[in-house]
């Protein structure tokens, strides 16, 4: 399906609370509110059979935490973006591994990553930082190295 | 469900040699049976991403080669997908020739790659060997024709960086037919073996529906019935020009699995002869790009199967954010779908299945062991899967390795 014709659809279906942008005929980016995620990917899924979770980004914007799934359609060229930005300074999105499993390692990583924390993820222990790594965020734009060097000391020689 | 005092758990890796990276998988085991795996990840963690925030647009396909030890053509030309999705720019039709070459010989000798450990795994030591001698030639015409046995450093936004030398198509024509004539020796051999079908039919087997729901990519996706190839759905280099094939079998175990990559060997070196003989003249990029501010989504069909990278430039000559996907990341997590209720011998072949890339070092111990329980090493997993296929070998009364004429 066209990007410009599911945008329309979209539009037509969630009115003012999605704002879709097709930058081509393969690529949608579809901007909403957290609460919108769970009837999006039902409403999405409904009508795209080969609909399916790719990967996902984080990334500290200055309005808040930007979560981007990428969703790609099998057999098409289409990829359609899911972007929510949570609230600084206590980020948390729903979970979208609640109906999609594929969804699980990659929310672990941005929790660790960015500190997002994602609601009803049934796994939410840690995935990419080891245990003792501080609960510092390694990808947010605050991220001081050398404060996390004085924090943790240098490491042991070996 | 299980009771605590039956279950236990075996720890595999977390370095392992079915992983180019190190990975800990939590096995919980009721006698033979796995009923629960678990995944720990990155334990040699690069930063990569962080990194591509500090180099420009073009260090960065040099440095996204060097992700991965095998598919290195991969994510530099998934990087430059993204960039000209950005651009909204077509590549010339020379520079995606040899884009689409180097792709090829890649997958060729990725291909080979897996089918020679999946052999070692199972204890056909035979296969193992064959398959490896059939890889060094393709590696060989890799490095006649950008200089480097992997990282060809060819790959810019906007077309390649160099031209390749077309004196040596001829070499090139020469070990595909020699690697063809091979490819099908070991694919009859496979098909034709009633251990090797005794010992992976119906093993770790993956429904379409589990395929969709954990986003397995690739021939591991494929194998299952999933009609996905970005090559095909998304064409990217030069492939809508070629005449090919979307390989597909339908029963999602671990032999279908081997014949999808077997099937898919050809169908490279039918793509790879095609581009030998229409290899266009033409400039070789688009020179120097200056990239706007905004988003691109690039996508590419690895060996493993679908790539993804998503870029956000804000306009300076370094990107604001790169976040890379390998195809290995959805497909480990497949296991948990693909393991669960298989035996433990089986397991190490059900992970090989899936073509995670492969290092050298492992260590397994039985956690939870008790003073009767002996501690065990990555090497009894093979050991116990190696003998699994000597006794069915024994019970149909042949020699355990595959018979090659």
């Amino acid at each position: 399906m066209d990007a410009n014709v599911l945008a329309k659809e979209m539009i037509e279906h969630f009115g003012e609370d999605v704002a879709c942008v097709a930058r081509s005929f393969k690529r949608l980016y579809v901007t909403f509110d957290p609460d919108e995620l769970y009837p999006v990917w039902d409403w999405l899924q409904e009508k795209l059979p080969g609909l399916r979770f790719g990967t996902s980004t984080a990334m500290d914007l200055r309005q808040g935490i930007g979560v981007f799934h990428h969703l790609p359609v099998n057999g098409t060229p289409l990829v359609i973006t899911l972007k929510v930005i949570a609230a600084k300074p206590d980020p948390r999105v729903p979970a979208l591994t609640v109906k999609v499993p594929a969804a699980g390692w990659i929310e672990r990583e941005m929790t660790d990553l960015v500190g997002v924390i994602f609601e009803g993820h049934p796994e939410p222990h840690r995935l990419v930082k080891a245990e003792a790594f501080p609960d510092t965020f390694p990808l947010r734009r605050d991220f001081d190295p050398e404060r996390f060097k004085e924090d943790i000391g240098e490491l042991p020689d070996f | 469900m299980s009771s605590p005092t039956s279950k236990r758990v075996v720890q595999i890796g977390p370095f392992h040699p079915l992983l180019e990276e190190p990975v800990g998988f939590s096995l919980g085991v009721e006698g033979e049976t796995v009923v629960d795996v678990d995944a720990r990840m990155d334990y040699i963690h690069k930063g990569i991403e962080i990194l591509a925030q500090q180099r420009t647009y073009d260090m960065l396909p040099i440095l996204l080669e060097r992700i991965c030890g095998i598919c290195s053509v991969t994510h530099s030309v998934c990087f430059c997908n993204a960039a000209e999705d950005l651009l909204g720019v077509e590549i010339p039709p020379r520079a995606k020739y040899i884009r689409t070459i180097i792709a090829e010989l890649e997958r060729v000798h990725s291909h080979l790659l897996w089918v020679g450990l999946a052999g070692h795994f199972i204890g056909y030591n035979t296969v193992f060997m064959w398959a490896w001698k059939y890889r060094e030639p393709v590696c060989d015409v890799f490095e006649m024709l950008t200089g480097h046995r992997q990282n060809s450093a060819l790959p810019m936004v906007g077309g390649v960086r160099r031209d390749i030398p077309v004196k040596y198509f001829d070499e090139a024509r020469k070990t595909l037919d020699m690697v063809e004539g091979k490819t099908q020796m070991l694919t009859d051999a496979v098909l034709d073996d009633p251990v090797l079908a005794a010992r992976l039919k119906g093993v770790g087997v993956l429904t379409p529906e589990e395929v969709m729901e954990w986003g397995v990519v690739g021939p591991t996706a494929r194998a299952s019935g999933v009609d996905t190839d970005v090559r095909r759905d998304e064409p990217y280099a030069a492939y809508d020009e070629l005449d090919w094939e979307v390989c597909l079998t339908q029963n999602g175990d671990v032999f279908d699995k081997a014949v999808v990559r077997l099937l898919e060997l050809k169908e490279s070196i039918k793509i790879l002869r095609q581009c030998f003989d229409r290899f266009p003249e033409g400039p070789l990029n688009l020179g120097t790009l200056h990239i706007p501010r905004g988003e691109g989504v690039g996508r590419y069909e690895a060996p493993r199967g679908e790539d993804i990278h998503y870029l956000r430039s804000n306009g300076t000559n370094m990107p604001e954010r790169l976040k890379v996907r390998a195809p290995s990341y959805t497909n480990i997590a497949s296991f948990k779908a693909s393991c669960i209720g298989e035996k433990i011998s089986d397991v190490t072949i059900t992970l090989a299945a899936c073509d995670p890339c492969y290092s050298c070092t492992e260590r397994t111990a039985v956690v939870r062991a008790g003073a009767d329980q002996p501690e065990r090493t990555f090497g009894d997993l093979v050991r116990l899967s190696q003998a699994e296929t000597r006794r069915i070998a024994a019970e149909m009364g042949r020699a355990p390795d595959l018979q090659l004429t």
